[in-house]
């Protein structure tokens, strides 16, 4: 056993995740992934779509749109999509978010060519199987959806006010992802196919394929599959505006009475988008405020002064514009939310003096947290399909952990001072009350 | 190659073999149980210490003890504040966690290898030797208490903890919550923890268990010379039987004015994890409710749209758990949904499930078996399963083997035994004023209306 005890020092590689980038003549993007040490592979395709793309009176489709590619296809009748794949003995399924779309199916590796001709019978021939119950019955469901997961739960619109402070109405992030129940109402079989012609086409998406497969023949077989569809035209620009100051500009604030248990102080702060090197810094100061019970959240208003009965802290990776930086803090019955808020307003901008070990704890539980997300193949697939589609760059995968052991103590203070003080605050509270 | 002819599903091409990880056992001269497997693609170990210092050990009135005991062991240690210990883990990227069940106390610990030996004292240190500081364990305990204050206002919670206390007789403890209740935490102060930890904080009947890139011979000396002073067994389970509460099926609405979606569930007594129904009804429930294509899923989601999911599950304990059906589903679409629900389950015991349905079950339930083994996180939670349930030493060896035994006859055997839909309890959280009504219509049972527990 190594006996040293410490932070692993600077430049130590401890990623190397094998992958080599191909593409089809249609314009696929193809990540290879090999790894045989257990008889699983994931398969994995990015589409570049997602809630931003949404126009005008059709907040949630994007999502809805994800629900319906499992209504089958030319050649898989409803349902046959989750059979075939629970069959094989596999597990299935999709995400919708601001700037993607993802779907992927982890197999046993013999099953390898089912994935394949599941997901490129949908990319190809997905409209010749749609019709008005199908799209009825998949309202229907993400409408309980959406009453399961916001309506019907204690702080469900958290997320939908805080998105409409962030950003501005004619920006593309302002509405959230599951959207409203009018405009799901209003979507029709028309908004599916033109929304299927322009956005899922093999030049907009990225397939990787991770895991136990043969890797003379995995080229072959993915050829087979979608080399045949056809690529897309020109994809329309992002409707509204997508430019954004860099900061708020002030303290801007929605105070909600409501039906709940406890108060809670929610904030957000815009910081700069994924593709920005910035955003590293800002993911640091993320953890520095809220990862692991040494952090300055938890210490400071739950452990000493028990302000708080939870913090939570998470920095967005989002593409337009600018992303967000998220805090909140559940305070305990009867407390204060005006003092709630002061007290996490204070912390976030006590940030400002962060000290070098604070960094460096961060930075070595988010190295931990990165190697072991990556034990599963599903996961690895995941965030090859997003470096390609966001940047061209799988290998970014490899350098994670350098880019964030680049991050010092006075960049997490120079991020804190220019970006976490009032001047770039976004607040939400809930006061119980009201009731019902 | 043959052109392609997309009409027809690609045959699987030649099943790789599978093999659980094999676990060196060993037991430590303190009486410690170890189980080590090497699992060595990333640079990556789990631990898991499991003792018996389970939530089925208290009665009502201590309720939530040792959760809140297992809660408060990060409030520190006899050397180190607080702060100072989540400080200590987290330079070396450690994370430790403790989750409080039934049966006992488990207490992971996961850190890159090179910084093991580092974790490992941690975690003893932490176990071995709490501090229970009066200001950590008051702040602990306040949490605790509004934790629950929060799953009171939660429509799931209060229907998961409605459907207990109809489901299982008053005085098992399966029939209460984990966390306690306000009354029984309120009053809880150190010297319970001390007294609780002192009592049930031993290795007897359980076992640290090791996964990663690791020596099951260097374990062995390391984890005597964390664990080397620490012996004792915690007293003996107080051995309750599982019985019901009632056999007459009864329809309780817990009254939540203004809710948008009902909370279902359909539950009543189940088998234990040594049950020897144990298999066939894994594999009678995955057609059922366990799995996206199930009966009851096609129902409800994908031919109504009653609902984004709704799934069935057996809790196989040490003893018997619950069998029960959760869903949520529209309001107005309460009285139907119950309806379908049944009509499911009694269509499953009267006519069987097909040849079909159990073979397509059994193939998806081994086949995602070497899926959930990717981490060697999950592998650990499967060994500590055996020592939690006493599970043999080839359980996992042979999982796969006894999941492809199971025959249509042996699961619509097990499925008639232990598949009681005339027996069950019907719990509904919604707006009374409209589900109540329609409830009754259903002439299923009768109903009552009830408010939400206070505490």
């Amino acid at each position: 056993m190594p006996k040293s005890v410490g932070a692993t020092p600077r430049g130590t590689p401890i990623l190397s995740v094998p992958f080599e980038q191909r593409s089809l003549s249609n314009g696929l993007r193809v990540v290879l992934s090999h790894d045989p040490a257990v008889p699983v592979v994931a398969v994995n395709l990015w589409y570049g779509v997602g809630s931003r793309n949404e126009p005008e009176g059709r907040t949630g489709f994007a999502h809805l749109f994800e629900h319906m590619m499992f209504q089958g296809s030319l050649n898989v009748p409803k349902n046959r999509h989750f059979e075939l794949v629970e069959r094989a003995g596999g597990t299935l399924n999709a995400t919708t978010w601001f700037d993607r779309t993802n779907y992927f199916e982890t197999v046993p590796s013999h099953h390898l060519e089912l994935a394949l001709w599941l997901e490129s019978d949908r990319m190809g021939w997905m409209l010749p199987a749609m019709d008005r119950d199908k799209l009825d019955n998949q309202r229907d469901v993400v409408k309980n959806e959406k009453l399961q997961r916001y309506d019907n739960q204690p702080y469900g619109d958290w997320s939908e006010r805080l998105q409409r402070l962030v950003y501005p109405r004619e920006h593309p992030y302002h509405h959230t992802v599951i959207g409203s129940m009018d405009d799901l109402d209003a979507a029709t079989l028309d908004d599916v196919a033109s929304f299927f012609r322009t956005y899922y086409v093999p030049d907009n998406a990225v397939l990787t394929v991770a895991g136990d497969f043969d890797p003379a023949r995995v080229m072959d077989q993915v050829e087979r599959y979608f080399g045949e569809i056809p690529p897309g035209g020109a994809l329309p620009p992002i409707p509204g505006n997508p430019e954004l100051e860099p900061l708020l500009g002030s303290t801007v604030r929605d105070d909600v009475v409501a039906d709940v248990p406890l108060p809670r102080a929610i904030m957000a702060f815009r910081i700069p988008p994924y593709d920005d090197p910035g955003f590293t810094t800002a993911e640091v100061a993320c953890a520095v405020l809220g990862t692991g019970r040494a952090s300055r959240l938890y210490r400071r208003l739950v452990r000493e002064r028990r302000a708080a009965k939870d913090v939570v802290s998470y920095a967005y990776p989002l593409l337009s514009g600018a992303s967000m930086l998220l805090v909140w803090a559940t305070g305990y019955p009867g407390a204060s939310v005006t003092e709630l808020e002061a007290a996490l307003g204070e912390e976030m901008e006590g940030l400002a003096d962060a000290a070098e070990e604070e960094v460096e704890r961060a930075v070595a539980v988010l190295e931990t947290d990165l190697v072991r997300s990556l034990e599963q193949v599903g996961e690895r697939a995941d965030l090859l399909s997003m470096f390609e589609l966001f940047f061209s760059d799988p290998g970014r995968l490899n350098r994670e952990v350098d880019q964030l052991r680049g991050v010092s103590a006075s960049d997490v203070r120079r991020f804190a001072a220019e970006r976490l003080g009032p001047a770039n605050r976004a607040v939400v509270t809930y006061r119980p009350g009201g009731g019902s | 190659m043959t052109p392609l002819d997309r009409s027809i599903p690609p045959e699987g091409g030649e099943i790789r073999d599978f093999v659980f990880p094999p676990v060196d056992r060993r037991t430590l001269p303190t009486g410690l149980d170890l189980r080590v497997a090497r699992v060595s693609r990333f640079p990556v170990v789990s631990a898991n210490l499991f003792f018996r210092a389970g939530e089925e050990a208290l009665s009502g009135g201590a309720a939530g003890l040792a959760v809140l005991t297992g809660d408060a062991l990060e409030g520190g240690t006899r050397r180190r504040s607080g702060t100072e210990l989540a400080e200590a883990l987290e330079r070396i990227g450690a994370r430790l966690g403790v989750s409080t069940g039934w049966e006992g106390t488990s207490v992971s610990l996961s850190c890159l290898a090179a910084r093991f030996d580092a974790g490992l004292a941690l975690l003893a240190e932490t176990v071995l030797a709490p501090g229970f500081p009066e200001a950590e364990v008051a702040r602990a305990r306040d949490q605790q208490l509004a934790g629950i204050r929060q799953g009171l206002m939660d429509p799931a919670s209060l229907a998961s903890d409605e459907a207990a206390r109809r489901t299982f007789a008053p005085g098992v403890p399966y029939a209460r919550r984990q966390e306690g209740t306000l009354a029984s935490v309120g009053p809880l102060g150190r010297d319970h923890l001390r007294g609780f930890a002192d009592g049930y904080y031993r290795p007897g009947r359980g076992a640290l268990v090791v996964v990663g890139d690791v020596d099951a011979d260097e374990m062995e000396e390391l984890a005597s010379a964390c664990f080397g002073a620490w012996t004792g067994e915690p007293p003996a389970s107080n051995g309750f039987g599982v019985e019901p509460r009632t056999r007459e099926r009864r329809v309780w609405v817990v009254d939540r004015p203004g809710s948008v979606q009902s909370e279902i569930r359909v539950s009543h007594v189940g088998v234990s994890r040594a049950d020897p129904d144990a298999f066939p009804l894994t594999v009678l429930n995955t057609l059922l409710g366990g799995a996206f294509t199930s009966r009851l899923n096609l129902n409800l989601r994908e031919r109504n749209g009653f609902t984004y999911g709704v799934r069935s599950r057996f809790s196989m304990r040490g003893r018997p758990g619950s069998f029960q059906v959760h869903t949520a589903v529209g309001t107005e679409v309460t009285a139907p949904a119950v309806r379908e629900i049944l009509a499911e389950l009694e269509a499953l015991v009267s006519g069987g499930p097909t040849s079909e349905e159990v073979e397509a079950s059994r193939d998806y339930i081994a086949g995602i078996f070497p899926l959930r083994l990717e981490s060697v996180g999950q592998v650990a939670a499967r060994i500590t399963d055996q020592v939690v349930y006493g599970l043999d030493d080839d359980y996992h060896a042979t999982y796969r083997d006894r999941i492809r035994a199971v025959t249509l006859e042996s699961a619509w055997e097990a499925g008639r035994s232990h598949v009681r839909p005339g027996e069950a309890q019907i719990v509904v959280v919604g707006a009374a004023a409209t589900v109540a009504p329609a409830l009754e219509g259903l002439g299923v049972g009768p109903v009552e209306v009830v408010a939400p527990a206070e505490d």
